[in-house]
């Protein structure tokens, strides 16, 4: 009898080993638990520039500075009419698909030794944080990305990720000082892993948050602009610099305006926009935009009226939303204006001027303007005086930042180029976009009431 | 050594032989029959005040070995118990007198175990297959519509092939599967939903089994009932039984029959008076817009009938009565069967076509099942059984993707000439933007699925004694599906064209190892059930997409400019050890106890196996009530029972958080402006992953379904009438929830966790009446009735609102709730009118409910002479649909109630100045300003359907007398001829344009409308 009860028990034993092994077959097959830094950068880079710079949440503020509008009934996003909900998809893709994988990417390669990608992933983080309290003020930095760790990160204060913006282009420039041996190449499609256009860009980067609180609370314009002008020097320095996701035109992987801008979206560009290019006779009208197909003309929708004939409003032209067109993310034109700016503030309209003309000249020439109408304008608009010359940089460098959520955050600085509500509008222009219904749900913060029309911490009067 | 114990051992042993030898045994032959001569099989034999006995075999002998004088008790299911005196014979005949009045119902349960209906402690239904065919539906869940109570079924939409969902007592998980699980002969068969490349429902798998070889359906609907049957029957279980060639006599018998059906749509009304156009603000008036040069979505222009253009009136198109057309659906069925007593066999073949009422759909099956019973030794019976089905399905997009011909179809103006489709330069003619020509659609979008499916079984019983079988049963479920996507080039939503290429392979065995023992002690009956299981599933999806395409008529995907590929694949575990005990006392009282205990390979490791059990009783009142109520009152049971079962209803690799293939389609669709991000990894020749946004739990477990029902069961006037009804309490526990949305600020947008809660109460009616019976004339009758009420009762942490496709999950809420935005109103109820004279939203809520309140079913067969004619009502209260085809129609002035479309003054208040409104606004803005909030679509499902009703005319032998001719039949069946639905201004409310998924519930958007039918069978026996 004992004999057999020692057998059953073997038995049961093997039987639930057994059983167990049998079962233990849940590692997934389909996806790597971990992979190399350059496979983690080529989509880092795809994502950071087409689904945050220029996704959904571009399109909005492209409405709200005028330059887009949608062929819709009012309300629509373009008058104003935003529930939190709406903010969902972009909330995401800012945490989830872009900072976290950079965090990701930085501490992988900081493990490995690889300080080349270190750096570009704190430069892209930066990037993605500026984007991220631009449009949305207090949002959560210390606390956030810790996955299960902290299921409910408080929102930090604008000024401090500021700060923590500052102290990434920093760590960034340090770590490319280390002149790492690996190199990005072909996953590094923005600059094929030339280390020293990084760095510019780090520096223009950190000149364009410095001049971002020349009307903070507890900062002033003169601080800012010396700063600023102080990184500009080795920020940079030709067209060629310019931060832009290149592609192929290959069906189904176009660039991203062209994806906008198809018919099915109903997104068309603005009369905002058209109209005052029209209005100045800028050479740039027809290198920037399609006359419409219906009618041969350069038309701009008025936003907030009765939907129109879709085809008889203009698109940009395919320098700018072609399929195989480049994304321009941050544009070295950008940086000359940063330039001009700061030399007003410091030295005043006379000292801005070349400066400024300098900048015009550089988005002219991307484009292919011919000298000759570069210079018809440059007689028209190149001159500044002390009551226009802010205006007329910012106007100016609105059109350089053709489609760049750059122009929002400087409308709303300086006041130019002045923007007036849309016919139809729910409320005034909105100065901010509004927490994500996501986050109301699943991490209740005391910020969480802002509307559109309140102003972020650096937004001051 | 001690010699004495073995020594009384051996004296014992001879004293106990040589005793049987002093009783003079002899050995019996005899044979069991009935009235008529047949065998009785399954026939027990048991020598009284011993507990030998035996059961009698296939052909009704049997022997055993019987003392003089004894007395033998033979009982038999369905036939009066006899007591025979062997006397002095050797051979003898025992004949058993059929209990028609006492039929005892033999239900199909657990495992394929046959009980008797009244020794159950749960609630089953059973459907008899030929009632199934009956229903002339190619679907078998479509065939259970109307006929169960506590089960609903929702149809999806028109096409051949489309989808239907089946779920048996109300939704127990979020985001896991909540149909039931259907099981083939023991064996679980898949029913996913498979093989649209696009949008819009495609076939449940199912569909593969054609139920003309279904010999009957159990219904095993509480957890009770399906607690043997693991995790995956606590959705309630759907039972197949095929047919066999079981009880024929030896010579084989052929049947032949064909259906042909005609099937028409159930079109929405649409306005038949105004062109197309839009309101002129600066004339004031309704403009014409011609679609060719002037170009606009919608029907806002003049009058058709004052409407002239260059002095000529216009034509008016009906549009949907000219795309739509006939569907034609053939059914071609013989199936032989035979037997010689020892084995017999079954076979049947089935070829269904059937076409669509959209063009160039349609649905095509051959299906082939030979099931082989054979007696390999006198107590070892085998049956071999392969079902094989071969089918192709062709479908176009549907719902509201800008692809979908039949959007363009339900909201083409009616002064437009949808054809040429083309114009001279090749491109698209169409009356609007963002959409390509219906007409174009058929010529140049198609979508394939062809299936392979099959399904073997081989089951053993071995009853090494007459109180113990020893089943072993083997199945596997293996299917192979090719389902190919064509978009030629200029189509609106993707202009450059693309071609998909998706593989499936699905794979599943199942193996059951039962041990089952039945044994009478004094008057107990007890039956224990010992079994394990194993289980085990793979599939694999291998897709292929190609884009830009640049050759036309040609269709492989090697000429598209970009071509992706991708391979996932997901295989999963489970082993259960399971028992069951049943106490019978006098078939009185039955006490019922099963316990399992599960392990699953995608639960945390740690937490992979997990018990559970069910207690239930029953008690038969009516064996104790006087001879004068037991003749009103034959039966009466009542039971109770309660049941809690572990579940694992999540896919496998929760646990962790990898990397994975980045993937965008369209992120974050822009308020009112839908944005194309198609990208896909490699990108531009780069390969790459980013981290996965669900974080993974590494300590999943497994969630609980706890129930408690009880039920009455009682027939009245000797089985002339019988009423059912359960209720029932269901409360999910721990439920996973894959992918619950967190804050995003932690750097992912959700996780899997064990927190959802959810209950279901219910109460299911059943009624069965014989009110005549008669030999020429007789009438049957059966009402069903369900009752379900859901809640959620929590979700996670605190979170009160998740979404779930169409609908929401919200605590306090029932599952399927559906939440849009709502008019502003005054705190009496009365419209807010903003300053420029509409309606207005400013707030979203809950706006309505997918569940309905009710739904029940009324059947009646009437049978005179050789006719018979029955007819089946099905009906439901309540049950809100979002009628998206109104949604956008307002906008676009297209929909019947559209046609009212005068300046008016909406009655309301002003929500400036509080006083009433008099702002006057155009029928257009009116109408539009409607389509912008959801409240003003959603729409009550409501319905009275006339689903099916025959008549039948049964030739019997009348038609060839001296022929070879066995039996013949001729059919007419009319298919919902009838629909009543007061609130829905679509076709027919059971709809779900988007599939049979938790998450398209409750959605009538651009899908193949469902059809009327009429269908002519003729069914003849050889």
């Amino acid at each position: 009898m004992n004999k057999v009860i020692y057998i059953i028990a073997i038995a049961g034993c093997l039987l639930v080993g057994g059983c167990k092994k049998f079962i233990d077959v849940n590692k997934d097959p389909n996806r790597p638990s971990s992979v190399q830094e350059p496979l983690i950068l080529a989509p880092a880079e795809l994502v950071v520039t087409q689904s945050l710079y220029a996704g959904n949440v571009s399109t909005i503020i492209q409405e709200y500075v005028q330059t887009m509008a949608l062929n819709q009934p009012v309300p629509n996003s373009g008058t104003y009419f935003m529930v939190q909900s709406d903010m969902n998809g972009d909330w995401t893709v800012l945490y989830a698909t872009c900072l976290n994988n950079l965090a990701r990417l930085d501490s992988v390669a900081t493990l490995n030794g690889n300080t080349n990608y270190a750096a570009i992933a704190k430069i892209l983080e930066a990037f993605c944080w500026g984007q991220g309290t631009d449009l949305w003020g207090d949002i959560p930095y210390t606390q956030a990305l810790a996955g299960a760790g902290n299921y409910t990160p408080v929102y930090d204060k604008q000024e401090d990720i500021y700060k923590g913006i500052q102290q990434l282009l920093d760590d960034a420039i340090a770590d490319i000082a280390k002149q790492g041996v690996v190199l990005p190449g072909d996953d590094d499609y923005l600059y094929k892993g030339d280390m020293a256009k990084w760095q510019k860009l780090a520096y223009t980067l950190k000149a364009r948050f410095y001049m971002h609180l020349t009307k903070a609370p507890g900062y002033n314009a003169a601080t800012q602009a010396d700063l600023a002008l102080q990184a500009l020097d080795k920020g940079m320095a030709a067209n060629d610099d310019d931060l832009k996701f290149p592609y192929q035109g290959i069906e189904g992987q176009e660039n991203i305006w062209f994806q906008t801008f198809l018919p099915g979206s109903t997104f068309i560009l603005a009369s905002g926009f058209v109209d005052t290019l029209k209005a100045r006779n800028d050479p740039r009208l027809t290198y920037m935009v399609k006359p419409a197909k219906e009618t041969g003309l350069y038309t701009g929708r008025q936003i907030g009226s009765a939907p129109g004939s879709l085809e008889a409003y203009s698109r940009p032209s395919d320098f700018y939303q072609g399929a195989n067109a480049f994304n321009y993310v941050v544009n070295y034109s950008e940086a000359l204006f940063l330039k001009a700016e700061a030399t007003l503030i410091k030295s005043g309209f006379a000292a801005a001027q070349p400066v400024y003309q300098q900048a015009i000249l550089s988005h002219m020439t991307k484009l292919g303007v011919t000298s000759g109408a570069i210079s018809t304008y440059m007689t028209a608009r190149g001159t500044l005086t002390a009551a226009n010359a802010l205006q007329r940089i910012m106007e100016e460098k609105a059109t350089a930042n053709f489609l760049s959520i750059e122009n929002f955050t400087d409308w709303r600085r300086t006041g130019f180029p002045v923007i007036k509500k849309v016919l139809n509008g729910s409320s005034e222009v909105p100065r901010r976009l509004l927490y994500p219904q996501v986050e109301v749900i699943s991490n209740p913060q005391p910020q969480q009431s802002a509307r559109l029309t309140d102003r972020v911490w650096w937004d001051q009067q | 050594m001690n010699p004495k114990p073995y020594l009384l051992f051996i004296i014992a042993i001879v004293c106990c032989v040589g005793m049987r030898v002093y009783a003079q045994s002899v050995p019996l032959k005899g044979k069991v029959t009935d009235q008529a001569g047949n065998p009785v099989i399954g026939a027990t034999i048991k020598i009284q005040h011993s507990s030998k006995g035996t059961t009698v075999g296939a052909d009704g002998t049997f022997e055993l070995s019987v003392e003089a004088n004894a007395v033998l008790e033979v009982t038999a299911i369905g036939f009066d118990p006899a007591r025979v005196n062997v006397a002095n014979q050797t051979t003898i005949t025992i004949t058993l007198t059929e209990n028609k009045k006492e039929l005892n119902e033999v239900v199909v349960t657990a495992l394929g175990v046959k009980r008797e209906k009244r020794a159950l402690t749960y609630s089953t239904q059973e459907v008899k297959g030929a009632t199934l065919v009956e229903a002339k539906e190619p679907n078998i869940v479509n065939a259970l519509s109307g006929k169960v109570a506590g089960v609903q079924i929702t149809s999806s939409s028109g096409t051949p092939g489309s989808s239907s969902r089946i779920v048996i007592r109300g939704a127990t998980s979020f985001y896991g599967e909540n149909q039931a699980l259907i099981i083939v002969d023991g064996v679980p068969v898949n029913n996913d939903e498979t093989g649209n490349l696009n949008s819009g429902p495609g076939t449940n798998r199912l569909a593969d089994i054609d139920p003309a070889i279904i010999e009957n359906i159990s219904v095993l609907k509480g957890a009770a009932a399906t607690a043997l049957y693991g995790s995956a029957g606590a959705r309630g279980v759907i039972m197949i039984t095929t047919k066999s060639g079981t009880g024929v006599t030896k010579k084989p018998s052929v049947t032949f029959s064909q259906d042909v059906s005609f099937e028409t749509p159930w079109l929405p009304e649409v306005q038949d008076k105004y062109a197309q156009g839009e309101y002129n603000t600066v004339t004031k008036q309704y403009e014409y817009f011609n679609g060719e040069d002037k170009k606009t979505s919608s029907s806002w222009g003049p009058l058709m009938d004052t409407l002239t253009v260059n002095g000529q009136k216009l034509k008016k198109y009906n549009q949907l009565k000219d795309f739509f057309k006939t569907g034609i659906t053939s059914n071609s069925t013989v199936s032989v069967n035979g037997g010689n007593g020892l084995s017999d066999y079954f076979v049947s073949y089935s070829y269904l076509k059937q076409t669509g009422t959209t063009p160039k759909t349609d649905y095509d099956r051959h299906a082939l099942f030979a099931k082989y019973n054979t007696k390999i030794l006198n107590n070892l019976t085998s049956t071999f059984q392969l079902n094989y089905s071969s089918s192709q399905n062709d479908r176009l997009p549907e719902g509201y993707i800008l692809e979908a011909p039949i959007w363009t179809v339900l909201t083409a103006p009616i002064s437009w000439n949808p054809l040429p489709y083309e114009n001279a330069d090749g491109t698209q003619r169409v009356f609007r933007y963002s959409r390509n020509n219906p007409y174009w659609v058929l010529d140049n979008i198609y979508n394939k699925a062809t299936v392979n499916r099959f399904i073997p079984v081989i089951t053993l019983h071995y009853t090494p004694t007459n109180w113990l079988t020893i089943t072993e049963r083997m199945g596997a479920d293996i299917y192979s599906e090719q389902d190919k996507y064509r978009e030629s080039r200029g189509s609106a939503a993707n202009p450059p064209g693309r071609i998909i290429e998706q593989n499936l392979n699905y794979r599943q065995f199942n193996h059951d190892f039962i041990v089952n023992a039945t044994k009478d002690v004094g008057s107990f009956n007890l039956n224990l059930l010992l079994g394990n299981n194993v289980y085990s599933a793979y599939n694999q999806t291998e897709y292929a997409k190609g884009t830009g395409l640049n050759i036309d008529d040609f269709d492989n995907i090697g000429q598209a400019s970009a071509i992706t590929y991708n391979e996932t694949h997901y295989q999963s575990r489970k082993v259960g050890f399971y028992a069951q005990a049943n106490v019978d006392w006098k078939r009185m009282f039955i006490l019922s106890l099963t316990g399992r205990y599960d392990g699953s390979s995608v639960l945390s490791r740690d937490k992979s196996f997990y018990p559970y059990g069910s207690v239930a009783g029953s008690f038969v009142f009516s064996e104790l009530l006087s001879p004068a109520v037991t003749d009103v009152m034959n039966f009466g049971k009542i039971r109770l029972s309660y049941a809690t079962v572990g579940n694992d209803n999540v896919r496998p690799y929760q646990l962790n958080t990898p990397y994975q293939l980045p993937q965008g389609s369209g992120d974050a669709a822009g308020v009112a402006g839908i944005i194309f991000t198609n990208y896909a990894f490699p990108f531009q020749g780069q390969t790459g992953y980013l981290l996965s946004q669900t974080l993974g739990n590494p300590n999943l477990k497994n969630e609980r379904l706890n129930e408690v029902e009880v039920g009455l069961e009682t027939n009245f006037f000797h089985n002339r009438l019988g009423l059912e009804a359960s209720y029932f309490v269901r409360k999910t526990k721990d439920g996973i929830i894959p992918g619950v949305p967190i804050a995003p600020s932690t750097g992912y947008a959700g996780t899997t966790v064990n927190s959802a809660q959810m209950q279901n109460k219910g109460l299911e009616i059943l009624l069965n009446a014989k009110p005549v019976q008669s030999k020429d004339f007789s009438w049957d009758m059966t009402i069903n009735f369900t009752r379900i009420r859901n809640k959620v009762l929590a979700i996670y942490n605190g979170q009160s609102q998740i979404g779930n496709g169409f609908t929401s999950i919200i605590v306090g809420q029932p599952y399927g709730a559906i939440v849009g935005t709502m008019f502003k109103r005054t705190a009496s109820g009365q419209l807010l009118i903003d300053d420029a004279g509409l309606p207005f939203s400013d707030s979203t809520g809950v706006i309505g409910d997918i569940n309905p309140d009710w739904m029940g079913g009324i059947s009646n067969t009437f049978r005179y002479k050789q006719f018979s004619l029955s007819f089946l009502f099905d009906m439901k209260k309540g049950g809100d649909i979002q009628n998206n085809v109104d949604g956008y129609g307002y906008f676009y002035g297209t929909p019947k109630a559209t046609e009212d479309r005068a300046d008016r003054v909406v009655p309301g208040i002003n929500a400036s100045d509080n006083k009433p409104n008099t702002t006057v606004v155009t029928g257009q803005d009116y109408w539009r300003r409607l389509n912008a909030v959801t409240e003003s679509i959603i729409q009550d499902g409501t319905y009275v359907k006339l689903r099916t009703i025959s008549l039948s005319y049964d030739f019997g032998k009348s038609l060839f007398p001296n022929s070879f001719v066995r039996s013949a039949s001729f059919i007419v069946t009319g298919r919902n001829l009838w629909i009543y639905s007061p609130h829905f201004t679509g076709g027919d409310p059971e709809v779900s344009s988007f599939g049979s998924s938790s998450g398209s519930q409750g959605m009538y958007s651009f899908s193949t409308p469902t059809s009327r039918s009429v269908n002519f069978t003729l069914k003849v026996s050889f």
